[in-house]
């Protein structure tokens, strides 16, 4: 419940205070140039890669791209920068609630 | 992305991960702060990466706790680099000898040119130039610069009236010009022999002609002393007049001495001083620190530095740095009157015969002026006097 109430504060927060919304949320903040580069913060982890898919975790659910000859052209705790053809970027969420 | 030329500064190395739980491996490196990028799939349990290669070496410790075995595949960056060149440091030894063998034989004397001179003469050069050094094979720098080399050889070989030294890349060029020394001519023409100046007659020596005057006899400037008319009246004979007639002459001569005259001599006392000058920008190499004299006199010799037929805008600059002292001389009178006496001999000397005698010197006046003794000498000199003068032969009346 207390984490609740805290997502509660966060969000009134981020609306009545116009922070970005991935600061306050942590919620993945997506860069997208055309279809070569994707690059993505805030994420938590890399779950699967290979030149076709990637699937990276999300504080909340996952996050899949797919597309053709992947290459990661940096990788850092919080933030990876994909480069090669991007088709389609996905949220896997099982439970769109965020329940932990 | 951060600068791949740091990287590159620092190294970097490809690894090669295979196995499985390839995904967990990457996490559990990126969360331990190692940086890695250019992540490539091949194959199903294969992996590509490029990191850094001070993170190579903690790899292994996170490898043995996954199930993925690396490899390392590519190095490279200046760390690599410096490895090869070092292996390979042969070329760069060799390359670096090479260019210094050049640059040192660039700067040797390889020829000794003498223009103009006889063979014996050109013997005695180069006898005084392999005293002084300058021989076939020696640095350029330890040999003595070329005016110095000039001053040398027209002061030591009696023969050269001039002798012009020339640098000329590796090759120095000598052009002599030798004393002539004039051959006596051969006086066939008539002459008559005249005094060349006022004089009285002390001795004479007449080889041909007919002596007219007497010793002791007073002669005016150009009155005939030996005549070249020879014989009897009616039958004569033109002749050329030689021999010596000795006169006796006079000079007069005026010499100022001050009594206090202030010198500066060098000491002895000297400090070197060796630099390298490239550009406008001097490297001390040897002599360093200002030298304790508080007088003194700087001489500065500035050689080239030659590459092949190019000079280098490098030079040797070798510094001579001589102590001077101020010296001062102060004469009495009676010492300043010999010291003006000699001097005035000596001026005299220098303008008459080697064979002129000085028989008499007299003081006619004396005085000390602004700290200065003036003399007025009279100079009795006993010299040739008989100088030639040829007859022109008159026509047959």
């Amino acid at each position: 419940m207390a984490k609740k109430w805290g997502q509660r504060v966060r969000n009134w927060m981020a609306n009545k205070m116009d922070l970005p919304q991935d600061v306050m949320m942590d919620l993945p903040r997506i860069t997208m140039i055309g279809q070569i580069h994707v690059y993505i913060e805030n994420h938590r982890g890399l779950l699967a890669f290979t030149d076709k898919e990637l699937r990276l975790l999300l504080k909340q659910g996952q996050l899949l791209i797919k597309g053709s000859s992947f290459v990661i052209k940096t990788i850092l705790p919080e933030e990876i920068l994909l480069e090669g053809k991007i088709d389609q970027v996905i949220y896997l969420t099982d439970n769109p609630g965020g329940k932990k | 992305m951060k600068n791949q030329w740091i990287e590159f500064l620092y190294g970097r190395v490809t690894v090669k991960v295979s196995g499985k739980g390839i995904e967990r491996f990457l996490n559990v490196l990126i969360r331990n702060g190692i940086h890695i990028w250019n992540v490539k799939r091949h194959g199903t349990e294969t992996i590509t990466f490029r990191m850094r290669l001070r993170d190579a070496m903690n790899i292994r410790h996170y490898a043995r706790k996954s199930e993925c075995s690396i490899t390392f595949l590519r190095r490279s960056g200046i760390p690599f680099l410096a490895k090869r060149l070092l292996k390979n440091s042969g070329f760069l030894l060799g390359a670096g000898v090479f260019l210094f063998i050049i640059l040192f034989l660039s700067n040797v004397i390889w020829g000794i040119e003498i223009k103009g001179a006889k063979p014996a003469t050109e013997y005695k050069i180069r006898k005084e130039l392999d005293k002084m050094g300058v021989k076939i094979g020696k640095v350029q720098f330890f040999v003595k610069n070329v005016e110095g080399i000039q001053r040398q050889l027209t002061n030591n070989i009696g023969d050269l009236t001039w002798v012009g030294v020339e640098l000329n890349g590796t090759t120095y060029h000598l052009q002599v010009v030798e004393k002539n020394e004039p051959k006596k001519p051969e006086q066939l023409s008539p002459q008559n022999l005249v005094a060349k100046k006022k004089a009285t007659i002390v001795n004479m020596f007449v080889e041909t002609g007919q002596p007219v005057v007497e010793r002791n006899d007073h002669v005016e400037k150009g009155q005939i002393l030996v005549s070249g008319v020879y014989g009897q009246e009616g039958n004569t004979e033109l002749v050329a007049a030689t021999g010596k007639v000795w006169g006796e002459t006079w000079y007069k001569s005026n010499v100022k001495l001050p009594l206090i005259t202030n010198f500066k001599v060098y000491n002895g006392k000297e400090k070197q001083k060796q630099s390298l000058l490239v550009g406008s920008w001097e490297i001390p190499i040897w002599g360093f620190g200002k030298p304790e004299f508080e007088k003194y006199e700087t001489e500065k010799d500035v050689r080239k530095i030659h590459f092949l037929k190019w000079d280098l805008p490098i030079s040797y600059v070798h510094r001579t740095m001589r102590e001077r002292e101020e010296f001062t001389r102060e004469y009495t009178n009676e010492e300043a009157e010999k010291e003006a006496l000699n001097m005035a001999k000596k001026q005299i000397k220098s303008e008459l015969d080697e064979d002129a005698i000085i028989k008499d010197e007299k003081i006619l006046h004396k005085s000390t002026k602004n700290g200065k003794v003036i003399l007025d000498i009279h100079f009795k000199i006993i010299e040739n006097i008989a100088v030639g003068q040829p007859i022109f032969k008159e026509t047959p009346e």
